[in-house]
């Protein structure tokens, strides 16, 4: 039953992957991964309902006498909960491709790259040890190259991919040290032998320890400074957004934090990093999230502040709020993304929100559905985002010494708030932008898309309230005045009037603001982070390997020491030496006689 | 007692090579120089054996003209070959084997 969980997405993948042509893979994969939902539904009851933590050891990974590290699977309340959120979108973004990208002639390899994906995630929660999660890691990031790459004769796909491939491969090496280093202090790489030795390791080292850790976590979910790759990903069809951004990769980087918590206790420093730049992250992409034109970019950057929500969280130390608001932030994510997929589905693929409007009676079931996640997304009361996100900011605001992150935190409530009113507002309720003949041709999708939001929009509706009570049991809630309390929900409440506002009634100040191109163009273009990494670091490290190693040292002072100049030094001592033989009778006597007395009076003086 | 010889046969075997070494006309007065360095040796052999009371060296200097008579005559064929090829035996011109690639 156990191992089920990994095996079912696994052959799911091989099965599509290789006969996909001659079975039909639609049906195949999403009943696959939805018997792996079942299952690990009954494992969540398992393990996280009954409070039976399961562990299996497979088989040896690893075994050299002092480090011995085993294939083993471990399932607690933590993984049962990833597992849950993982599997259930997965499957009902397996349901929604079936339809979604029903004219792609390439569907079998997109099934087989979705379950793939899905199997690499689930490896990586359920490991018991960081080589196994680091297997899932790397997986999940080739898996999010092979995804996004998925309409590979796009030059902006193939660009994206790499992008992401290559920032998540800084965070990676921030892993594989830190791992290196729980070597030499640990000697061991499983969480369970981990946890229990950690009151006999220095200080300091835990602190490097964790604060690789933490790279890692910023390069795969996405946090300030390393979070180019998420916009970008926006390549890829929309399902394998609502995948990478919902429900998997994304979340794997918090995972990370969650797991190691532990480890992450022993380091005040690093608590305080952390609080610190998922505070800025989630600001950050509040602010960018509000000046964006493309539907999933906006949908994007708000994933990105959620994560910094849950990183933020993590650091003030209550790592169960923070998978909380995982969880919660998955249904209703996947939720937006696929009701934004069914609306570019619907509009014939055009992203642009400046190019849509008016679709509210054309599509009311894809409307009530953005309305539902967007309300769970501002944290609207009773819904799930309500609980974890106001819980979140109560929290960080217990911990008076970094209030700042509690500030910054409402103030991306607020964001959040006008943003996801400004979406509404322009993609359905405003006197449409679109082309006419689009416009009329605009429906309702097939049964096939519109199910996976019914079900999303039930999860964003009653799944904070459902789990709230196991997943929040041993919370400490902090003390703090109503006031405090009510304040993120108001400000909330105020970014959705303020877009109202804005939207309906005066226009012309999002316009003005619009047409402010410094202003505008700062936040559009997401801070000009690209900008700046890529004049500063990207174009210096890029000529860096072009001139200096490449030029200068590999095909320059290498060549010269090694094969090229050893062979021009080689042809022109022969030469010289041949030159020797000028071909006159003379000369060669005259040598013959030199090289006679010199081997006479050698001889003789003995050499 | 004939030691004083010695120092004949020495000069003329180093005036031979020199005769060589620096004779860059004419192929027969290389000839005679290998000759006449061949004449040296054996006058030297002779005086040796006279110093010595030996008979070798008579012996050796009586097989060296013989080998000096049979290596000028194939000297002056292959000189008489080559001038019938060339048309001249200066030796400068007999550079046609040369070391030098280019």
């Amino acid at each position: 039953m156990y191992i089920l969980v990994l095996l079912i997405p696994l052959l799911s993948a091989i099965i599509s992957g290789f006969w996909g042509r001659k079975t039909g893979t639609g049906v195949l994969t999403s009943s696959c991964i939805s018997i792996t939902a079942i299952i690990s539904g009954w494992i969540f009851y398992e393990t996280a309902l009954n409070g039976s933590s399961t562990y299996l050891k497979l088989w040896g990974w690893l075994d050299s006498e002092l480090f011995t590290t085993d294939f083993g699977l471990q399932f607690d309340s933590l993984t049962s909960t990833m597992l849950i959120l993982i599997t259930t979108v997965s499957a009902l973004v397996h349901i929604y491709s079936t339809g979604y990208m029903s004219d792609d002639p390439h569907i079998p390899r997109f099934m087989s790259y979705l379950s793939l994906f899905t199997f690499l995630m689930i490896v990586l929660v359920t490991s018991d040890n960081y080589i196994q999660l680091f297997i899932g890691w790397e997986g999940v990031g080739l898996c999010s190259y092979l995804l996004i790459n998925f309409w590979l004769t796009r030059i902006k796909a193939n660009k994206a991919a790499m992008k992401a491939m290559l920032i998540n491969r800084v965070g990676d090496i921030g892993l594989l040290l830190a791992m290196f280093l729980i070597i030499r202090e640990f000697g061991t790489l499983e969480y369970s032998t981990i946890s229990s030795l950690l009151d006999f390791v220095d200080r300091k080292n835990l602190t490097v320890i964790c604060l690789l850790l933490f790279l890692g976590a910023v390069g795969k979910s996405a946090q300030l400074s390393l979070h180019t790759w998420l916009p970008d990903a926006m390549e890829g069809p929309t399902p394998v957004s609502a995948l990478i951004h919902a429900a998997t990769m994304v979340t794997a980087g918090v995972f990370l934090i969650i797991k190691s918590g532990p480890l992450f206790e022993g380091s005040f420093l690093v608590l305080t990093v952390v609080t610190f730049i998922g505070a800025l992250t989630a600001f950050f992409a509040a602010t960018t999230g509000a000046a964006q034109n493309d539907l999933k970019k906006v949908i994007a950057y708000s994933t990105c502040s959620q994560l910094g929500y849950m990183v933020m969280v993590c650091g003030v130390s209550n790592y169960s709020i923070s998978l909380f608001h995982l969880l919660n932030h998955g249904f209703f994510k996947a939720l937006l993304f696929l009701s934004a997929g069914s609306v570019i589905h619907a509009v014939n693929g055009e992203q642009d929100m400046r190019k849509m409007g008016g679709l509210i009676r054309s599509i009311p079931f894809t409307y009530t559905m953005v309305l539902i996640g967007s309300l769970s997304l501002i944290g609207f009361p009773y819904l799930t985002g309500f609980y974890s996100k106001d819980l979140i900011l109560e929290v960080t605001y217990g911990k008076y010494y970094i209030v700042f992150a509690y500030w910054l935190g409402s103030f991306s409530a607020l964001l959040t708030a006008f943003y996801s009113v400004r979406l509404i507002y322009l993609t359905f309720i405003t006197n449409t932008n679109t082309n006419r003949v689009v416009f009329r041709g605009v429906d309702e999708s097939s049964l096939s898309i519109t199910f996976p939001l019914l079900l999303l929009s039930f999860g964003s509706i009653f799944v904070g309230y459902l789990v709230k009570e196991t997943m929040l049991f041993n919370t400490i809630y902090p003390v703090i005045s109503s006031y405090i309390k009510i304040t993120p929900f108001v400000l909330s409440l105020l970014g959705m009037l303020l877009g109202f506002i804005v939207f309906s009634r005066t226009e012309g100040v999002y316009n003005k603001f619009e047409g402010h191109r410094v202003l505008y163009g700062f936040f559009n273009s997401a801070w000009q982070f690209n900008y700046i990494l890529n004049n500063f670091f990207v174009n210096y490290i890029w000529k860096f390997g072009h001139l200096i190693t490449y030029r200068i040292i590999d095909r320059g002072v290498l060549e010269i020491i090694g094969p090229r100049g050893a062979a021009q030094l080689l042809i022109r001592s022969t030469q010289r030496v041949s030159n020797l033989q000028s071909g006159t009778v003379f000369n060669y006597v005259l040598i013959m006689i030199v090289f006679t007395s010199l081997f006479i009076f050698g001889n003789n003086a003995g050499l | 007692m004939f030691y004083e010889y010695v120092a004949i046969g020495v000069v003329l075997f180093v005036i031979g090579g020199l005769g060589v070494v620096f004779n860059r006309s004419n192929i027969i007065i290389m000839l005679m120089s290998i000759e006449l360095m061949l004449l040296a040796i054996s006058f030297l052999f002779l005086i040796n054996s006279v110093v010595a009371d030996d008979l070798i060296g008579q012996i050796f200097a009586i097989m060296i003209v013989t080998v000096a008579a049979a290596e000028s005559a194939i000297g002056l064929a292959v000189l008489v070959a080559y001038y019938r090829a060339r048309g001249t035996i200066i030796v400068r011109s007999l550079n046609l084997l040369r070391g030098k690639i280019f």
